[in-house]
């Protein structure tokens, strides 16, 4: 019969009209992330040996680290993500070895002027040699015969 | 109370004014005034909320939930957009007629102003009492694509022309049919006064006994309207936006909340040709006239709505082929059904 389409088809929208709405009201409510999105970066500035992996792994060179050796250890005194060039692929996060480098479920890195785009990790002034512990160091390193490193702070 | 309070409020205005010393003349156009005034505000807030209910409703029916952030509920959603839109400057392109380019999107809103002056919008409750109404409305209605024609002429914009030739040719084809669905209501009735009209359906409504009428009117309505399916003056995927091409800022506006206007008109004719106006069904008298006219005027817009989000846009030639080839016909058809049905009814005595 002429019409009936019609009909069918006002049925599906008015059906539609009191269904269920799909619309996640973004800032207060969210979607769940699988448990390994690819979000923003984190690093525990602590665990991290300033070995360089993670820059030399990264296919765009985002990152740019400083360190200065304190006390004969590598001390990490500056970490910067240029994140307006990464691409997201988690070599960094693959390449570091003491499991420092990590991504959270943050995807908010949007920012008002361009200069705060880059995430500052570390930005901090390397401490000065304690001799003391210099001293206790090179007893340890003769004692031990340089055979192995010290135990690292904080670890 | 509640039934009368806006005749009671113009009542207290003229005796105020009487009081007062003024001369009849004097109290009479200031009555007007106010009635203009009062019209004006109705179709500008009523366009404004119209604009608001159209995105919730296709948002609904596209399982989202529309406008929500500007406002409570998103309730200041259209202001916020008037409010932009009025900041924005108008840009004149190159070669336009200028004069005519600036006068259409003023003149847009002359048409559903004046018709608004006939339309009963409760027991008592119309501008002017105008006894060749149904007429009259529908005289001025059709000025409305002139004013489309000039602005999509002087736009110097083939698409602009393109839209506005199609507001023509659709208004031309959709007119005829709409006059003769209503010959049908206007020969039972036998009167072009609107309160009339609605007098004469506190039995049935006209849509019980008119229904092929009815069909007839509302389509060729949405037609006028150019909306969804019939919307192909602006069909953007074509010709851009159609007349409105070259408009920006209030321009554009102005052409926008006219579109609703014209919604309203369409939807307040259908209520009253079709459902009665503001009689009340069923006996449910405490609930006052205007407001029943006005919940009526909703129901039929929403239709309208309902219409726009659920159906493709269809092309020309089968617009102007379905004007013609259809709904003419069918409602000469009924013009002569009903006419054998009014003898009949006299025959038996009814």
């Amino acid at each position: 019969m002429f019409g009936k389409g019609l009909v069918k088809g006002l049925n599906v929208t008015w059906k539609e009209f009191w269904s269920k709405k799909f619309t996640v009201q973004y800032p207060d409510e969210q979607h769940t992330k699988p448990p390994r999105f690819h979000g923003k970066f984190q690093l525990n500035s602590d665990a991290c040996i300033a070995c360089g992996l993670c820059a030399n792994a990264c296919p765009n060179g985002v990152i740019k680290i400083e360190s200065e050796k304190v006390n004969k250890k590598k001390y990490l005194t500056k970490y910067v993500m240029n994140i307006q060039y990464c691409l997201f692929c988690g070599m960094c996060v693959e390449a570091c070895n003491k499991g420092a480098l990590r991504f959270t479920q943050e995807h908010d890195m949007s920012q008002y002027f361009y200069k705060d785009i880059p995430l500052v990790f570390v930005d901090r002034e390397a401490p000065k040699p304690d001799p003391e512990t210099e001293n206790k160091e090179k007893d340890d390193d003769k004692s031990k015969k340089a055979g192995k490193a010290p135990e690292k702070e904080g670890q | 109370m509640l039934e009368t309070i806006f005749i009671d409020i113009a009542n207290w205005i003229r005796n105020l004014l009487g009081s007062a010393g003024v001369p009849a003349l004097w109290n009479d156009t200031v009555m007007m005034l106010v009635k203009l005034t009062a019209i004006i505000v109705f179709i500008l807030i009523n366009a404004l909320w119209l604009v608001y209910m159209e995105r919730k409703v296709a948002g609904y029916m596209q399982a989202r939930i529309g406008p929500n952030r500007v406002g409570p509920k998103g309730l200041l959603q259209t202001t916020a957009d008037i409010g932009k839109l009025i900041s924005k400057e108008i840009i004149i392109p190159k070669n336009v007629d200028k004069i005519l380019f600036l006068l259409a999107p003023v003149l847009i809103f002359v048409p559903p102003l004046t018709i608004f002056s006939v339309i009963p919008f409760g027991k008592n409750m119309m501008a002017i009492d105008l006894n060749i109404g149904l007429f009259f409305v529908f005289a001025i209605a059709s000025l409305s694509t002139l004013i489309f024609w000039i602005g999509g002429w002087s736009s110097y914009n083939k698409y602009s022309l393109l839209g506005s030739m199609r507001v023509i040719s659709q208004m031309v084809s959709y007119e005829l049919p709409m006059m003769l669905a209503l010959l049908g209501v206007i020969m039972i009735v036998g009167s072009l006064n609107l309160s009339e009209i609605i007098l004469a359906q506190e039995s049935a409504w006209f849509i019980i006994s008119q229904p092929i009428a009815f069909l007839i009117f509302f389509i060729a309505a949405v037609a006028e309207c150019n909306r969804v399916p019939f919307d192909l003056m602006e069909g953007e995927s074509e010709i851009i936006a159609g007349p409105y091409t070259e408009y920006s800022g209030m321009g554009f506006a102005m052409f926008f909340l006219a579109e609703y206007a014209n919604i309203m008109i369409a939807s307040a004719m259908t209520t009253v040709l079709f459902l009665g106006g503001w009689l009340a069904p069923f006996g449910l008298t405490f609930i006052p006239s205007w407001l029943w006219f006005f919940v009526k005027m909703y129901v039929v817009i929403f239709v309208f709505m309902w219409l726009r989000w659920t159906y493709p846009r269809v092309r020309i030639d089968q617009l102007l082929g379905f004007g013609w080839k259809v709904l003419v016909p069918l409602s000469l058809a009924n013009i002569f059904v009903t006419g054998i049905g009014m003898y009949i009814y006299r025959a038996l005595g009814w």
